[in-house]
Order: C-alpha cells, then sequence, then structure tokens
C-alpha cells in the first residue's frame, strides 16, 4: 500500500512538472478574435451593418444627440430636475466632461467612426464573388463616416480626423474644421458613385445616391458654397435622382405606419425587437429612447420640451379654408390643442401649465398612452420637404429669388397653405425678407426634427450679440449665450487633457 | 432544518469518539509509572498538555482535571508543553509524582509563524510578517476575516460596511495597484478567497505577509500581500466539543432629518427664491422615510466542532451558521458552513485533507435605501394607490422628485445571490530522513453561484416607464485546480542552521455560466406570486460564456541562521501565465532579505534589552491579476440592425472593444526595513517597519482617448507607476501580576501613495471629483472652492480678475463666492484645482485587554486622522436645486438672517447647487471604539460535575463611541471605487452591535 502510494505521488508530481507549461496556451472559447474575421462577405457584411447599430446608442440617435440639436435651439429646452442636464441645453457648461451633455455624444460618434474605419481598412482585402458588392458596402462606410463628421462638425468644429482603425495609444490630430468638411465632401463623393440610386425591399434603410447628393448638399450649406449645393440638390430634385415626393399626410413622416416613403431622403431605422439597453450587450437595443425623454411630465421623463413662440408662430397665418395650420397639430402637444384640434395629449387633458408645450413628432400617441426606451418609429434624418426648402434656400442665396418660391409652395401646399406670393406679398424678389421667411418655413415644416442647431448656424445668427439678443427673446436660454463661444462645444476635457496633438477650445 | 443539521453532528459525535478511543495508545513499558498534575500559575489544571519523555516521540495528554499518568525510565527527562504556555523540563529522578506548573507564555516570540510553504519561528524572521491572534477576530461578529482584522495589524487598512453580506476591503500597506487592492488569501495552502462564505470562526491562526521578502514564494499574486489563514485542527488527546452561539442586535445610525412643516418652510423658500410658483405640498402627509426602511437588525452566529487525534492521526470538525437579518428591509445573510480537516501517519509517510462546504445566500439590498431615505420628501406618503404598484413616489407639482421609494423598490426588483463553495486539498507528505520532505498537495475549489432578478411590475418614482416584469437568471461554476510539489531540506551543521525549498505548482482556474431572461412573467395564480423561474414569459435571451486561465510556477527559498545572530533569507519564483501573449507569458520575482540578532552577539551585553533585531529586505512582485483573454480584441456580434419594407433584423459584428497585445506582468519592487525589540523581560515589545513600495507596469484600464472610438470597458495597459512609502510601528506591552494579567498594544500606520507616473501619454484622470495625476495621490479632491457668501449687491458687483472683469454678475446676496482660480473673469472647469486628499495622514489601533480570575475584558479603538472626505449626503439635501428632503435645524442665508454659512437656498440652477465644489468636503477625522467586551469563564469547579471544560459568557458591543466631526451617517465608510476612496455616495454604514455570546467545551 505504501509503496502503491508513494509511486502515485511521485508519478503525479513527475507528470504535472512536465505537462503543464503547455497549457499556458488558452483561446476564448466564446468569441472569434479580430484575427479571424474579415475574411469573408458575410463578416464585410456584418461589419457594415454594426455601424448602422451606432444609430442605437445612446449618444447619437437613441437619445442624448436630440438634447444637442432640438433642446440647445431655440425650438427647444429642459427643466430637468436633473440640473446639469438641464444646464448643458442653456450653455452653462461647468464639468466639460459631463457625460450624458457632451462626452457620450463625442464618444458614440468616434465609435461610429471606429467601425467605418474598420469596414474601410479591412473590407478591400476581402474577395467578393461580385466586386459591386464589395463597392457598395465600402461606399456605405464612407457615406456614415461622412454623416458622422458632419453631425461632430456641427457640434465641435475643430476636431480630431480619424480614418484609420484605432489603437490604443492613439492621439489623433486636431484639424480646422474645413479639414473635416473637406474629407466629409471626398467621401460622400466617393460614396454616390458606388452607392446604388435605390435598393431592394429588404435593404430599404441603407442610403442610396440620393441620401449622399443630400448630405453633400447640407456641406456646401453649412459652409456657403451655393452652387455646389445647389447642383447636389438639383440631383434630388429634377436629376437623375429625382424620385422623391411628399407624402399627403403631413403625419406620415412621423409615425410607424408609412415608414420609407417617398418623402424619405434618409431615415435611422427604428425597431422594438430587443428589449436591451443601448449597450453593446446580447440583447441590445435597436430602438430611439426620444420619446420617452421628450414627452410630458407623467407620461416619459420630460426631460425636454418645446419653447411656446413655435405656437404662436403657427398661429400666424391660416389655411386656406382659414384653419389653423395642421403642421401644429402634429408638431407640439400645447394647451389649446384640444380646443384647436380636438386631441387630447396622450389622452389626457391638459394638466401642465399654460405656458408650457411639448414635441409630438414621433411620439405614439395615437395607438398608446405613454412613452417607454423602445419607440419603433423610424426618424427621418432627411425628408424631401427639407430637400425643397434648402434648394429654395440655395436659390435665394444664388440670385434666383423668383425661382424659389415655386419649391417653398410645394412644401406649402401640402398642407393646404396658401402660396408664399399670396400669403406674404410684402416679400417679392428682396432677398432678406425671402430668408428671413424662409427661416419661419423651415420651422414650421420640420421643428423639432434636428435641424434648427445647423440652420442657425447656417444663417449666422449666432455670430452677432444683436441676432443673438433676438434669439433671446422667444428662449430666454440665449441670454446665456456667448458668442464666439458657445456656438460649439468644448472638447471633452479627458480627451484635450490627454492628447497631446488635441487642445481645448481657446474660449473654453 | 437546524435540528436535522445538530443530529447529523451527533451522530457524527459518536463515531469519532468511537474512533478516537481506537486512536488512543499508550506506551506501557516496564519501568516506573509517573503520576501527577499540571496547572496554571493561578492553580487552575490544564487539561489536554502533552507530556513527552525527553528524546523520545512517547508521551502522554492530560486529563480534565490535568492529570496525567505516563511510563517512564527513572533516569528520563519529562518535558511539559500545552498551547499557550512556556513548555518546562522536569527530570524524574526516582520521583513518581510530579506536580508542574507551567507559567503562561505571553510573549509568544518562540511562535511559530507560516510563511507559505513551510513555518519559521518568529524569531527568525528577516520579512515583515504580522501575526493576528484569531480569537480577536472570532469574538467580534463579522461576516468576513477582512472585516475582523480592523485596527489589529499595522499596515493592514480595512473598510467596511453593515449590509447583510457585505464583504470588506482590505488593503495591505496601501493602494500599491489600480484594479483590486484586496490580499491573496491563502486558507491552508490552497490560494483561494476568504470571502462571505468562509467560517471565520474556524481559523486557528492568521499570518499577515506584507512585504515583498515575505510574500515573494507567492510571486505573481502576491503584490497586494498575502493572508495566510490556518484553520483549526484536531490536537492529541481526547475528543474535545465545543460549542457557542452568539446573538447580535444590530442598529442603524440615522439623518437628522425635516418633518413636513419645517420641510415646506424651506420649500416654499427655495420656489420662491427661484421665482418659481410653489408646490401643493401635501400637508396632511408626514412621512418618516427612516422608520419605515431602517430596524434593528439580528445576527445569529452558531458554532460547534469537535477535534481529536492520537499519535498518528488527528481530526477536527465543526459546523456553522451565520445569520444576518439586515438593519434595511429586504436584506438578509445566510450562510451554512461544515468543515473537516483529518491527518494521519505512518513511518515516513503521512496524509491529510481539509474540506469546506458552505454556502451562503444573500436577498441583496435593492436600490440604494441609504440614499433614498433622504431623497424622498415627508410630504410623500408610504402608498399611494393611484400610482402602478400602489407605492408613493413623487408627483409633478406636489411633490416634484425622482427619489425612489425604497419600499417599492424592494418589493418589484428583488435579487438573490447564493452559492455553494466546497473548498478542499489533500496532501501527502514523505519524510525521506529527518533532514528531507517531499510534500504533494492537490488544492480543488468550486462554486456553484446562482443569481436571480426579478422585476415585478409596479413603479418606484416619478414618471418611471412601466416596464414588464422581467426574470433574469444565470448559473455559473468555478473551478480551481491546484497542484503542488515541494520538497524542503532543512539541517543544522553546528552553528550554521540552513533550510532550502523547492517547488513547482500549477493552478487551472476556470468558470462558466449560462444566462438567460424573459419577460412578461405572469403571476402564478395559485400562489399569487410571480413565477421565478425562466419557463414563464416571453421574449427570452439566453446565453453563455466560459474563462479558462492557468499559471505554472517554479520557486525556491534558502533560509540560512547562523548562531542565531545572522539570517538570511532568499526566494525565487517564476510565473507563467495564460493570460499574456507568448512574449511576455513569464516572470521573475526574485527577493532577499537578511536579519541581525544583534542582542545575541556575544559584545552586546544588556539585562535590560531582551531582544534586539534589524531586518532588510528587497523583493520583486508580480501581479497578473486581470480577465481573461485580455491581449486580444474580440469580436461582438450581440448587435442587430432594422431593415427593409418589413423591418426586419440583420446580424452586426465588428470590434467594439480595444486591447493591449503586449500586455506584461506588473511588478511590485519593495523594500522594508525592520527593527524588533523588547526590553523588561520581554514585557514591552516593539516593531517598526519602513518601507517603499513601488509598482510599476500597473494593470490598469486607464480611459483610452474617446476618438479611438474603444467601448465596453476600457481595454487593460501597463499603465502606470505608483509608489506607497509607510512606516508601521507596534508596540505591545504585558504584565501580569498574581491573578491580575494585563496587555496593551497600540499600532501606527502612515502610508504616503503617489502615483508616480501614468502610462499610455496620459496626463490625468479624472473619476467624479477626484483627479489622479502624476506626482501626487491617486484621486485627490479636484474641484471649485468657496470663499464666503455674497452679503450684497455691492460685493458681487466689486468681486472682480485683475482685468476688471465681474467674475460672477449673475450671482444674488446669499450665493457662493467662487474662487476664480484661473483669475479669467469666470467660474468654469478651469478653475477646479486638487484642494485635499482622501488619504489619512495616519492610522491607529488601540488594544487593551485585562483579566482577573475568571474575568476578562478587552477592547478595541481605531482612529484615523487627515482624510478630507466627500460628504454625499450633504450634496444631495443642501443643494435645492433639486428636491430632496433637507437636514433638520439649517438655517440658509436670507437678508434677515445673513450671519450664516448656508447658502441662499433656490430651486434654480445656480452655482450654489454644484456637487463638485469643495463646500462638501469635510474632514474624515474619527476615533472609534471597534469593539468592547467582557468575559467571564465560569470556573471550573462549577463545571465540573457537568462534565463541562470550559464555559464562558460574554458581553460586548461594536462602533458604540465614535468621535467625530463628520456629518455623514459613517466616518468609516468604504467605497469600492479606487478612485473615489474618500467619496461617501450612500455607502452603507457600520452598525452599532450587542452581542451576548456563550461558549462550552467538554
Amino acid at each position: 500500500m505504501k509503496k502503491i502510494i508513494i509511486i502515485t505521488v511521485v508519478f503525479l508530481g513527475l507528470f504535472f512538472a512536465s505537462s503543464c507549461e503547455n497549457e499556458l496556451d488558452q483561446n476564448s472559447p466564446n468569441d472569434l478574435t479580430e484575427d479571424q474575421y474579415w475574411k469573408t462577405e458575410s463578416d464585410a457584411q456584418a461589419g457594415v451593418n454594426s455601424i448602422y447599430a451606432m444609430f442605437y446608442k445612446d449618444g447619437l440617435w437613441a437619445r442624448w444627440i436630440y438634447f444637442r440639436l432640438d433642446l440647445t435651439s431655440d425650438e427647444g429646452y429642459s427643466v430637468s430636475p436633473w440640473t446639469e442636464l438641464a444646464d448643458w441645453t442653456r450653455f452653462n457648461y461647468v464639468n466639460y466632461n459631463f457625460w450624458e451633455g457632451n462626452v457620450v455624444t463625442w464618444r458614440d460618434t468616434y465609435k461610429a467612426i471606429f467601425r467605418c474605419n474598420q469596414v474601410l481598412a479591412n473590407v478591400p482585402n476581402i474577395t467578393f464573388q461580385n466586386e459591386e458588392d464589395k463597392k457598395k458596402i465600402i461606399a456605405q462606410a464612407k457615406f456614415f463616416r461622412a454623416l458622422h463628421y458632419y453631425y461632430a462638425a456641427i457640434l465641435w468644429e475643430d476636431i480630431p480626423l480619424v480614418l484609420e482603425p484605432s489603437k490604443t495609444t492613439d492621439n489623433p490630430a486636431q484639424v480646422n474644421v474645413t479639414e473635416v468638411y473637406a474629407q466629409i465632401e471626398k467621401d460622400l463623393n466617393e460614396a454616390f458613385t458606388d452607392l446604388p440610386p435605390s435598393w431592394g425591399d429588404d435593404q430599404t434603410g441603407r442610403p442610396d445616391k440620393g441620401a449622399a447628393k443630400a448630405f453633400l448638399a447640407k456641406l456646401y450649406m453649412q459652409q456657403h458654397k451655393w452652387p455646389e449645393a445647389k447642383t447636389a440638390l438639383e440631383y434630388l430634385i429634377t436629376g437623375p435622382g429625382a424620385k422623391y415626393s411628399l407624402v399627403s399626410n403631413y403625419r406620415d413622416n412621423f409615425t410607424d405606419t408609412n415608414e420609407n416613403n417617398n418623402e424619405s431622403v434618409f431615415e435611422i431605422q427604428f425597431g422594438d425587437q430587443r428589449k436591451g439597453g443601448t449597450g453593446e450587450d446580447q440583447n441590445a437595443a435597436v430602438s430611439s429612447n426620444r420619446g420617452q425623454f421628450f414627452a410630458p411630465r407623467g407620461i416619459g421623463w420630460s426631460d425636454g420640451q418645446a419653447r411656446f413662440w413655435l405656437i404662436d408662430a403657427f398661429k400666424q397665418e391660416k389655411n386656406k379654408d382659414g384653419n389653423l395650420d395642421t403642421r401644429l397639430r402634429w408638431t407640439l402637444y400645447y394647451p389649446d390643442l384640444l380646443a384647436d384640434f380636438g386631441d387630447k395629449t396622450y389622452g389626457r387633458n391638459w394638466e401642465w401649465n399654460n405656458n408650457e408645450a411639448w414635441f409630438r413628432k414621433g411620439s405614439r400617441d395615437y395607438y398608446r398612452d405613454n412613452e417607454d426606451y423602445y419607440s419603433q418609429v423610424n426618424y427621418r434624418l432627411i425628408r424631401y420637404a427639407d430637400i425643397l426648402l434648402r434648394y429654395a434656400e440655395v436659390l435665394n442665396e444664388t440670385g434666383n429669388t423668383a425661382a424659389a418660391y415655386q419649391y417653398v409652395d410645394m412644401v406649402r401646399a401640402r398642407v393646404n397653405m396658401n402660396t408664399l406670393a399670396t400669403a406674404h406679398p410684402e416679400i417679392g424678389n428682396d432677398h432678406d425678407k425671402f430668408l428671413e421667411r424662409l427661416k419661419t418655413e423651415r420651422v414650421l415644416e420640420l421643428a423639432g426634427e434636428s435641424v434648427r442647431w445647423e440652420d442657425l448656424k447656417r444663417w449666422g445668427d449666432l455670430n452677432s450679440q444683436a441676432a443673438v439678443d433676438k434669439i433671446a427673446l422667444r428662449d430666454p436660454d440665449f441670454n446665456n449665450f456667448v458668442v464666439g463661444k458657445n456656438h460649439r462645444l468644448p472638447i471633452p476635457q479627458n480627451d484635450a487633457n490627454n492628447n497631446p496633438n488635441l487642445e481645448q477650445h481657446p474660449e473654453y | 432544518m437546524k435540528t436535522k443539521f445538530t443530529q447529523i453532528l451527533k451522530q457524527r459525535y459518536y463515531l469519532l469518539f468511537f474512533f478516537s478511543l481506537l486512536l488512543q495508545q499508550s506506551y506501557a513499558q516496564q519501568q516506573i509509572t509517573v503520576k501527577g498534575k499540571v496547572t496554571s500559575a493561578i492553580g487552575e489544571s490544564i487539561p489536554f498538555a502533552n507530556v513527552i519523555i525527553k528524546g523520545t516521540t512517547n508521551g502522554a495528554v492530560t486529563d480534565f482535571d490535568g492529570g496525567y499518568t505516563i511510563a517512564a525510565k527513572s533516569n528520563q527527562v519529562l518535558v511539559y508543553s500545552s498551547q499557550g504556555y512556556k513548555s518546562k523540563e522536569v527530570s524524574i529522578n526516582n520521583q513518581t509524582t510530579i506536580n508542574v506548573t507551567l507559567e503562561e507564555d505571553i510573549k509568544s516570540l518562540n511562535e511559530v509563524v507560516v510563511v507559505g510553504y513551510g513555518s519559521q519561528q518568529k524569531k527568525d524572521l528577516t520579512g515583515a510578517i504580522s501575526v493576528v491572534k484569531a480569537e480577536q477576530i472570532q469574538k467580534r461578529t463579522v461576516t468576513t476575516v477582512a472585516e475582523g482584522m480592523q485596527g489589529l495589524v499595522t499596515g493592514v487598512k480595512v473598510r467596511g460596511g453593515g449590509r447583510p453580506g457585505q464583504e470588506a476591503n482590505i488593503e495591505i500597506r496601501g493602494l500599491k495597484n489600480l484594479q483590486s487592492a484586496n490580499p491573496l488569501y491563502v486558507i491552508d495552502g490552497l490560494v483561494t478567497t476568504a470571502n462571505r462564505d468562509f467560517n471565520p470562526n474556524d481559523i486557528e491562526s492568521i499570518q499577515v505577509l506584507k512585504d515583498a521578502s515575505a510574500a515573494a514564494i507567492y510571486g505573481s499574486r502576491a503584490a497586494n500581500g498575502v493572508v495566510i489563514i490556518t484553520t483549526k485542527k484536531g490536537k492529541k488527546g481526547p475528543l474535545q466539543v465545543e460549542v457557542s452561539a452568539k446573538t447580535s442586535f444590530t442598529s442603524m445610525p440615522t439623518y437628522d432629518l425635516m418633518g413636513t412643516e419645517e420641510f415646506a418652510k424651506l420649500n416654499n423658500q427655495a420656489y420662491d427664491n427661484a421665482g418659481l410658483p410653489r408646490q401643493n405640498l401635501n400637508m396632511a402627509v408626514d412621512t418618516d422615510w427612516q422608520k419605515a426602511v431602517f430596524k434593528s437588525g439580528l445576527i445569529r452566529d452558531y458554532n460547534a466542532s469537535v477535534s481529536g487525534g492520537g499519535d498518528n492521526s488527528t481530526f477536527f470538525m465543526s459546523g456553522n451558521y451565520f445569520g444576518n437579518e439586515g438593519t434595511v428591509v429586504g436584506t438578509d445573510f445566510d450562510r451554512v458552513s461544515f468543515r473537516v480537516n483529518s491527518s494521519g501517519s505512518k513511518g515516513i509517510f503521512s496524509i491529510g485533507e481539509n474540506l469546506a462546504i458552505s454556502n451562503a445566500k444573500t436577498d441583496e439590498m435593492a436600490g440604494n435605501p441609504i440614499i433614498d431615505v433622504y431623497r424622498m420628501t415627508p410630504t410623500i406618503p408610504l402608498y399611494d394607490a393611484a400610482n402602478p404598484g400602489g407605492y408613493g413616489y413623487g408627483k409633478q407639482g406636489v411633490a416634484d422628485t425622482f427619489g425612489t421609494n425604497p419600499l417599492a423598490i424592494s418589493d418589484f426588483a428583488n435579487t438573490i445571490n447564493e452559492n455553494f463553495r466546497i473548498r478542499g486539498n489533500i496532501w501527502s507528505e514523505l519524510k525521506f530522513a529527518s533532514w528531507l520532505k517531499y510534500r504533494f498537495n492537490f488544492g480543488y475549489e468550486t462554486s456553484v453561484d446562482s443569481y436571480s432578478f426579478l422585476r415585478k411590475v409596479g413603479n418606484w418614482s416619478l414618471n418611471q416607464p412601466i416596464d414588464p416584469s422581467r426574470i433574469n437568471q444565470n448559473k455559473g461554476r468555478s473551478q480551481t485546480k491546484l497542484f503542488e510539489n515541494t520538497l524542503t531540506f532543512k539541517k543544522e551543521f553546528g552553528k550554521h542552521d540552513l533550510t532550502i525549498l523547492v517547488g513547482q505548482t500549477f493552478q487551472k482556474d476556470n468558470y462558466d455560466q449560462i444566462y438567460g431572461e424573459k419577460l412578461n412573467v405572469p403571476i402564478n395564480s395559485g400562489t399569487g406570486d410571480y413565477y421565478d423561474v425562466l419557463n414563464q414569459g416571453n421574449n427570452p435571451v439566453v446565453g453563455g460564456f466560459r474563462n479558462e486561465a492557468t499559471l505554472a510556477s517554479y520557486l525556491g527559498r534558502l533560509e540560512y541562521n547562523y548562531d542565531n545572530r545572522y539570517l538570511f533569507n532568499a526566494v525565487m519564483r517564476r510565473d507563467g501565465s495564460s493570460k499574456f501573449s507568448d512574449a511576455n507569458k513569464w516572470g521573475n520575482f526574485p527577493s532577499v532579505s537578511a536579519g541581525w540578532r544583534i542582542s545575541n552577539e556575544s559584545f552586546f551585553k544588556s539585562e535590560f534589552i531582551n531582544d534586539l533585531k534589524l531586518r532588510a529586505s528587497y523583493g520583486e512582485l508580480g501581479s497578473g491579476n486581470i480577465g481573461n483573454y485580455e491581449y486580444k480584441s474580440f469580436i461582438n456580434n450581440f448587435g442587430q440592425i432594422v431593415l427593409g419594407n418589413t423591418q426586419s433584423l440583420y446580424p452586426s459584428a465588428t470590434v467594439v472593444r480595444l486591447s493591449n497585445e503586449d500586455l506584461r506582468w506588473e511588478k511590485l519592487k519593495q523594500t522594508n526595513i525592520g527593527l524588533d525589540f523588547a526590553v523588561l523581560n520581554n514585557d514591552l515589545r516593539l516593531t517598526a517597519d519602513y518601507f517603499i513600495a513601488r509598482t510599476e507596469d500597473v494593470l490598469f484600464g486607464f480611459p483610452l482617448l474617446l476618438t479611438t472610438g474603444s467601448d465596453g470597458g476600457e481595454p487593460i495597459s501597463n499603465a502606470a507607476t505608483v509608489e506607497n512609502k509607510g512606516f508601521e510601528l507596534e508596540l505591545a506591552y504585558s504584565k501580569k501580576i498574581n491573578d491580575f494579567s494585563f496587555n496593551a498594544s497600540i499600532n501606527f500606520t502612515k502610508i504616503n501613495n503617489k502615483l508616480v507616473e501614468l502610462g499610455n501619454g496620459q496626463n490625468e484622470f479624472f473619476s467624479g471629483n477626484t483627479i489622479t495625476r502624476e506626482g501626487s495621490a491617486v484621486g485627490m479632491w479636484y474641484v471649485l472652492q468657496t470663499d464666503g457668501l455674497f452679503q450684497n449687491q455691492q460685493e458681487i458687483d466689486n468681486y472682480k480678475n485683475a482685468d476688471g472683469k465681474v467674475i460672477m454678475p449673475n450671482a444674488v446676496p446669499g450665493d457662493i463666492r467662487f474662487k476664480d482660480i484661473n483669475g479669467d473673469g469666470d467660474i468654469n472647469n478651469n478653475d477646479k484645482e486638487i484642494v485635499s486628499s482622501p488619504w489619512p495622514e495616519f492610522e491607529m489601533g488601540l488594544n487593551a485587554g485585562a483579566e482577573y480570575k475568571g474575568f476578562d475584558f478587552s477592547m478595541n479603538w481605531i482612529a484615523s486622522h487627515g482624510a478630507t472626505v466627500y460628504n454625499g449626503f450633504r450634496s444631495t439635501v443642501d443643494r435645492f436645486d433639486d428636491n430632496s428632503n433637507y437636514r433638520a435645524g439649517i438655517q440658509p442665508w436670507t437678508p434677515e438672517n445673513p450671519n450664516t454659512d448656508f447658502p441662499r437656498i433656490t430651486k434654480g440652477s445656480n452655482l450654489n447647487s454644484r456637487g463638485d465644489s469643495d463646500r462638501f468636503l469635510e474632514s474624515g477625522d474619527f476615533i472609534r471604539l471597534k469593539y468592547i467586551g467582557f468575559g467571564y469563564n465560569i470556573p471550573r469547579s462549577v463545571l465540573e460535575k457537568a462534565g463541562i471544560a470550559r464555559a464562558r459568557l460574554s458581553l460586548s458591543a461594536q462602533n458604540v463611541i465614535t468621535i467625530t466631526k463628520y456629518q455623514g451617517l459613517d466616518p468609516e465608510f468604504s467605497n469600492g471605487n479606487i478612485f473615489e476612496r474618500g467619496a461617501d455616495i450612500g455607502a452603507f454604514p457600520n452598525l452599532k452591535t450587542y452581542s451576548f455570546g456563550v461558549e462550552f467545551a467538554f
């Protein structure tokens, strides 16, 4: 017995001494490693799809970017009891590392760009059966890289330009916003070449040539490159890409019942199939949280609401039948909604203050009396009405005011409004008056659709104290606005302090 | 259940008693028979004392009355020994009756200290090793071992809390890395954790290896220090049965908050000041949320053990039940544990095993009631039938707060954690010669973990979406297998005493888990409760993963002692870990240490100084304390996207999280210089140590630049260099005068932490209100600075920068004046700077005890000085821009009440309410009576008739006296975030605990 034990012990000892070092190689049994990926067409397809998934992240189009684009503008504001959250919609920036107000949108923007860069770096090395499919995938990645840089440039302006897949030690260099614009232009032009004019029914939601041209037009207009913008817009209106029209029911742009319709130029596809969070977990949601955050108190978090001057703006002009502009009905919840149009607010009588209003676009009150984190209503990022009004603006800027009228009228006619010339004969061909009216037209048509902030910037309304004072009359938050400073956000402090190639904006 | 347990115990008792009889052997030889009695100095008999014939292995053990009988040759010498007594030698010289009095050994210089793969005599130590007396821990009411060590050991900082099942944080000699400060636990040779499912009552001894030379034998896992726990073993002698029961009552400290009347006054004032219409407060309600949520807790700690042994074998078994009904609704912790060990030997071969089985179940706290009780205003009712689920919470225009009703969340969100653990090892030894020993050790630990979260339908705060019911469960299993082979050579050559140890170990860890979730779990109409299994509901999600890691090591140690004067110790360990890439798998961790026993030198002649020893050591330790597979990037394919006219889901997959492929071992380089000193006949003893511990290549995931777009956890990198310099001193005095003995000791620890360098090209790291920056300690307070209040408009207008720009033009009299640190005429982020440190300048412990006849008394004080802490409570209730309850009696600034330091209160947004200012920083100094206890040993004369060997009653209290100016619940709070150690954000406080205990031995 004793011998057996001794032999066993010695044997065991020797066995483990010799075999154990081989076991020091442990590979994860759970996931593919990066070097096993980017080999097949389906890898490329899932890879480019991952860029779309960035729309569902809270820093971007699931949630917080609306606070930057809609609430910071004079259309919206916040009285959230979460003071810092509200402060970031009224130019009270103290902590530049504030996650929800600044950092998460910055982070998710670059997260999206990282995904684009992975596709752009890896997909060219994959062999495809059909080279066209490969080109389309690369073109989508370029389109989205341009899209995310576009909004980053609107928000922060001078930012680091990252064009290669990231490494942990990267310190990307900050460039002037004009360089950012130049890169966006390059990406969009290249995307336009390889994107299809349209996608099949099962691929709806991917950008087509029209979407690329529409973003090019936005980009040119922000830089006041009017002739280039004109050319880009003409592709959609009169050129080979002229496949759009306005849907007869204005509200069809804001519900899930007529999605990806003829008016939609580029639409973010949301769904409610997955009930997870906005992170990278297994059940990560594919939804928008906007409704939950913007719905009135007692219904949603009520962190964002609409300025009351919008109601007055709508009520300035009656429609052809002498009734209120129906766009008011579908744009806002306001105290007289029931009296004016017979609609309750999520089934409730008005129980909020008499000077309050809430955004209605995208809300789901047509079939439920509350919101949640899983709104499936697609977000029409660019719709044809926006394109038409932009075209009118470009024509006005290029000295062709008279020709611009018809495009404004198309938008007005859809909601039974008189022609612009009839309603506002005083404008004539006066460039400034036309532009001033167009600003209102854009609000009436597009309020709460995340275009107001870039509009204000493009029109120079944030560049002078006089202009800002005028805005402050309708949005007192602009009393905090410092000209030369608050037209852009501070760079998140963590990145500014830790990247030797990135400086905080001097005014911060 | 409990009776069944006792039954089993009883059956085992008889069984083992039977075996123990068989094992009893006597060594009767035809010589003379010596009888006698062994007693202590005060005349009490000493049972189970060993009586050995010198130079042989023959001996006897005293009975209950201290009596013994032994056969020996008349010229032989008997050696009497017993734990806790100095051994004594008596020559027989033909005597047939020898009564011996043993002196108590309170100096313990000859203690044997377990040092990892061996043991040394305490006097021969060259490293910094502290010994903790097990009974010091066991007399406290604690959940984990760590918690019980608070204030007992120099250089060991413990921070815990009173939540049932809460595990205390322990930090040995400062924060040496940035991942986890928890030390390595080695229980009976098994590398493991001493978490809440380990029963502290099973401990026989604890050694804390603090410096590199002591811990080096554990190489790559020892960077945070090592706590070696030896559990109780059977001793040679008749069966010993010990039973103890302790019942403790716990109570929560509370905030002094306002009732409705006072609250309404201030709430209205805040709205008035902001120009807002007042809330329509519900004055009919006056809820005391603390009363509704906090209650007195009850802890029960029952132990029973049986042990015994003969010459060639010993055994020990114990059972424990520990139950903690929490001081907060819906919290509970239960532990049942069972331990058995035995050992036997025959010839050169010996074998033994340790086996512990435990089951721990925790009903976890939902939300954070410590915060919720002050975020809810007194005007909110506990229940409100109008709300989904029926609980009261904030209401628009009436009680505008997003505070959580703690009763509701405890009802609607229930988390239960349970784990069943088996932890054990089997070892065998071959003693080829008296100087050569081979040991094989196989350790095995497995834990079956189960987690269950049930979300019922119902709301707990304002504007909450109505979430569907949801059940989320996971089942996991961890396994650790450890193989160790060691060979020990130990021999004296004249004045040279040499010990050499070589060994090889291999450890394999794996953990696998499956998880699942379902929505819309229905209510079981039979019971009225929700189904709490995954069988019901819809929208299923399932997943699982497996993690595997291996560690192979070679180790060697050389101990050399020349004439008890010169001591030398060298250790080498080489570790290879699967967690690093091939190029960086292996690390070498050497250490050397030396000691000089000056008091043993011939030139050293002092009657006064009994012991004087100098020690010095240097060593390098490693750490590979990171997740598995960290050096690789993986594809995340969890995402999906919506496309197509049918709005269908499509797959998405990409790299989400970056990684660093050249991760390498973190290295701790530690130098220690120490002094041991004893005077007054060893009554007064001093141990002092100075150390410099520098950790290089600290493995930590500092935030990458956000422009990398990496998400899903910061990738680990070798990111920083951290340095801790410290001084530790322990002064102990003990004295015995007739029946009276007492002891007192003071320990003092001073540690300076410094972040020497941040890697990755980073300069600074922010977390909460702290900054971690090169050249200063980790997590310094980085906030705006206040400078009193503006008393009038003139002061506001005159508050200008050098350029004459009014700095705070929007301020109103009564607002806080902030310092414009950068002088740009504006208060913003750039005006923040480091204002103070969350690190104490020093921490102290005072332990004292006394005994007189059967009575004993002991107490333990702890003190901390110099830390600045952030009062999260005040930062919530003093801000006024967000509704909460307020501190009773505050006097905010008003034109009529300008002589106050409390600013004007306003519901509006202004700088007053900002949390990132020094307004909420407070001194964290405190002195606390951590433990005080009285015990009474019932005299043996009373017990003898009942056949009881020992009986003791004890009364004790914990945390009953605290001297502090801190305005939060508990200055001794813990924050698990390494960078925000000084922030008290709803930390669960330590509880006042009153205990009554009884112990019997027979």
